[in-house]
């Protein structure tokens, strides 16, 4: 499958979901429906997330399934943060 | 490669040269670059015993009097000590982000280990002579000049010593910058209070065990 674009091509916008399909039967629900917080965030950073959640939010085993030092990871993982932060904000606004 | 929690492969990033070189602590932090860290610096001890190269200060690079190594493992540590502790308080004061003691004392040890190169390159025969020239010409102002290959020789030896030196000031910025998460002109402004304090701590701490 196909990965879900999240940015507007065109104006780089936040992009929302307009059809929502059942792939058993067909039916399709059409609206105007947000993207989920975790969706909107680049596919790079929903990685990091996946693998920081199955690592069981340990930094050190990131650290060694990345081959990256203790506060590269912890870095990083603050850098998300605040994005998510910021994405939240946006979304409460 | 290697695998993630879910046992699906995952690709390592390689580090290239220029990242082994000036960035190593984005691989390299914690225990590890504290037993590394301190290697360097009992290694650099003994080698500036065998050529009386004495790091006296944070920064400091000088030939001097021969001494027992305990005197050149002393400055080792004092000035990793000093600049590390300056730099964590400052850190807890500077940085948002959370951080671990162990990170910042490591890799700042870690960045001492051009001062093995230093002190190898003075144990060059013409740095040797070129040394021991000028602290003869110092306390006896007749004293014979150093034949000019000697200065040649010597001064663009002690010139790469020095910038040895540069080379560990920048490895020691960086290892700040990762483990406080800090950039921009606070980490440098910041960076530059801690050498500052920490010169002088080292120098009155160094003076006060050498002399005792």
């Amino acid at each position: 499958m196909k990965s879900l674009p999240t940015i507007c091509p065109s104006c780089q916008s936040q992009l929302t979901v307009a059809r929502l399909v059942c792939p058993e039967c067909g039916t399709g629900v059409e609206g105007s429906f947000r993207l989920p917080l975790l969706a909107g965030l680049p596919p790079d950073d929903q990685r990091f997330i996946l693998d920081f959640v199955k690592s069981s939010g340990s930094l050190k085993e990131m650290a060694r399934l990345l081959g990256v030092s203790y506060p590269t990871v912890r870095n990083r993982l603050d850098e998300i943060i605040a994005r998510v932060r910021a994405a939240e904000e946006e979304e409460s606004a | 490669m290697t695998t993630d929690a879910a046992g699906e492969r995952v690709a390592r990033p390689r580090p290239t040269l220029y990242d082994l070189l000036f960035r190593p602590f984005g691989y390299v932090a914690g225990a590890q670059s504290l037993a590394l860290g301190l290697a360097a610096i009992v290694a650099a001890g003994s080698l500036g015993r065998l050529s009386s190269m004495h790091f006296d200060g944070v920064l400091d690079i000088h030939t001097g009097r021969p001494a027992p190594l305990s005197v050149f493992l002393y400055e080792g540590i004092v000035d990793w000590l000093a600049l590390s502790i300056a730099l964590f308080v400052l850190g807890r004061f500077v940085s948002r982000a959370g951080f671990r003691a162990l990170d910042l004392f490591g890799t700042q040890a870690l960045a001492r280990w051009p001062t093995i190169l230093a002190s190898f390159v003075a144990l060059a025969p013409p740095c040797r002579r070129l040394a021991a020239s000028i602290a003869a010409q110092a306390l006896q102002p007749g004293a014979l000049p150093a034949d000019r290959t000697d200065v040649i020789l010597g001064g663009l030896l002690f010139f790469a010593a020095l910038l040895a030196i540069v080379w560990m000031v920048a490895l020691m910025y960086h290892s700040y910058s990762l483990c406080c998460n800090l950039r921009g002109p606070r980490a440098a402004l910041s960076f530059l209070v801690a050498v500052v304090v920490s010169e002088i701590a080292a120098k009155l701490v160094l003076i006060r065990i050498l002399v005792s």
